[in-house]
């Protein structure tokens, strides 16, 4: 009779084993929160600590960050500098200073000039402010181009000045990865740390799961379509993408998409999308979120050579669509094809 | 056989088929579903393997929108009160990840299921 408890004993052993690691095994549930600012969605998805809260924070960030930097919003400091151009300087927040200052120094990277927050007058020229969407003629884009330059923008401290009467700066570029940077910056600090965290702002990722080193499958939009064209690995990130594909306006069978090309005035027509992969590092999220226009902008020769410059400073890697769907990495990062769904 | 390894046989058998079934519900992929969300609260759910077409007539922060299920998989919005149409336009979603947004109405329709592994969606 003893001999026939022991393997009963085993197997209640064994069982209970197995349910413990199935339990241990599943992740809290993620808590999913969807807000809309910036003229876009903020989708946060927080798995454990004190999700709700997380995202909620995290959206306040988010506003902040709108609130000081909308192109719209009459108490924005964008909007400040905007109405004192051609009177002289104003004073800014040291905040919104390191910001622009940033904005400008990835100008400085492109020596080709395809990053400008100066650049506001030509997209309201094609409506794109408005939604009042229109080609203009050649001789109104390069007039309008003549002083809409980040040249008539002079940085000194906390004061900023926009010398043209005419010249306005819109910080829509680079202000979702800024958002991201704070985010990041915030949940460094959270007690209990949540397991992971995805925010996506209206093109741009952060993939956060602190200490424990997640390796994350990013998915890349098809940009003619629904689905994805592959997924790359990476470990904890800003993920930036500029796309033609989600604010453009049609003329005469012509596609006209919200980036514009600082050096020519015109809607970017070299690629379908790029995407921009930074590691965590402060400002990074901002400087993805410009990068992401940069390359947009450019040849893939200027690609090339334009990723030597900026490898060294947090950039991951690259996924390029180009005009013709073509598709292509810059950086040790493997873009996975998925099989046509 | 003695009486005893038999009854241990059934149990070890029954704990086989214990950890199977469970293996099984807990993996199960759950049919594809999309779901539509305005203001951030969810307002509809449609079952896309139904091979039911579907049409919805939803309220947006804006106005009036209309959601077409075309009982093949996908959905899509064909009329919306907003300025850039924007939703209008965007292919229609299938897969698990997809979405189509209409920023003007706080209007999102997301496609759920399992099996893509992919964490997140750089677009």
């Amino acid at each position: 009779m003893r001999k026939a408890i022991a393997p009963i004993v085993a197997v209640i052993i064994v069982g209970a084993g197995l349910a413990t690691f199935f339990a241990l095994h599943k992740l809290p549930e993620p808590v999913t929160s969807t807000y809309f600012l910036m003229d876009t969605v903020l989708t946060i998805k927080t798995t454990g600590g004190d999700a709700t809260a997380i995202n909620k924070h995290l959206h306040a960030l988010a506003s902040n960050v709108d609130s000081m930097t909308s192109y719209y919003k009459s108490e924005s400091e964008t909007v400040h500098v905007n109405a004192a151009a051609g009177k002289g300087p104003v004073s800014v927040s040291p905040e919104y200073a390191a910001l622009l200052k940033a904005a400008v120094a990835v100008e400085t990277i492109d020596h080709g000039r395809t990053f400008d927050i100066a650049i506001a007058p030509i997209s309201s020229l094609w409506g794109f402010t408005t939604k009042d969407f229109r080609v203009p003629a050649a001789k109104e884009i390069s007039d309008t181009l003549a002083y809409s330059h980040s040249d008539e923008l002079v940085l000194s401290g906390t004061t900023a000045q926009l010398r043209d009467s005419r010249a306005r700066i819109d910080l829509g570029g680079i202000a979702k990865g800024y958002s991201l940077d704070v985010m990041e910056e915030y949940l460094l600090t959270v007690k209990p740390q949540p397991r992971q965290v995805i925010v996506d702002f209206g093109g741009n990722l952060l993939l956060y799961s602190g200490g424990r080193k997640h390796d994350w499958k990013i998915g890349i939009r098809d940009p003619r379509g629904q689905g994805i064209i592959g997924y790359v690995r990476s470990g904890d990130a800003f993920v930036a993408t500029s796309g033609d594909y989600q604010r453009y306006f049609e003329r005469d069978g012509k596609r006209y998409c919200h980036i514009i090309d600082p050096t020519t005035g015109y809607p970017g027509t070299l690629n379908q999308s790029t995407t921009v992969i930074t590691t965590i590092q402060p400002m990074h999220g901002a400087l993805g979120d410009a990068l992401g226009k940069v390359f947009f902008c450019s040849t893939a020769e200027t690609q090339r050579s334009l990723f030597h410059t900026v490898q060294g400073q947090g950039i991951t890697g690259i996924v390029i669509v180009d005009a013709a769907g073509a598709r292509s990495t810059l950086g040790p990062i493997t873009l996975v094809p998925t099989a046509v769904q | 056989m003695k009486r005893s390894d038999r009854i241990t046989g059934l149990i070890i058998l029954a704990a086989i088929a214990l950890v199977a079934v469970s293996w099984i519900v807990m993996h199960r992929t759950p049919g594809t579903l999309a779901v539509i969300h305005v203001d951030g609260k969810v307002i509809a759910t449609v079952d896309l393997t139904s091979r039911e077409p579907q049409t919805l007539h939803i309220t947006g922060v804006l106005g009036p929108m209309v959601i077409v299920a075309d009982g093949k998989g996908s959905i899509r919005v064909t009329e919306s009160t907003c300025p850039d149409q924007i939703c209008v336009r965007t292919t229609p979603a299938r897969s698990p990840g997809d979405q189509v947004i209409c920023v003007p109405n706080h209007m999102v329709i997301t496609v759920e299921g399992k099996g893509t592994g992919i964490d997140a969606l750089a677009q």
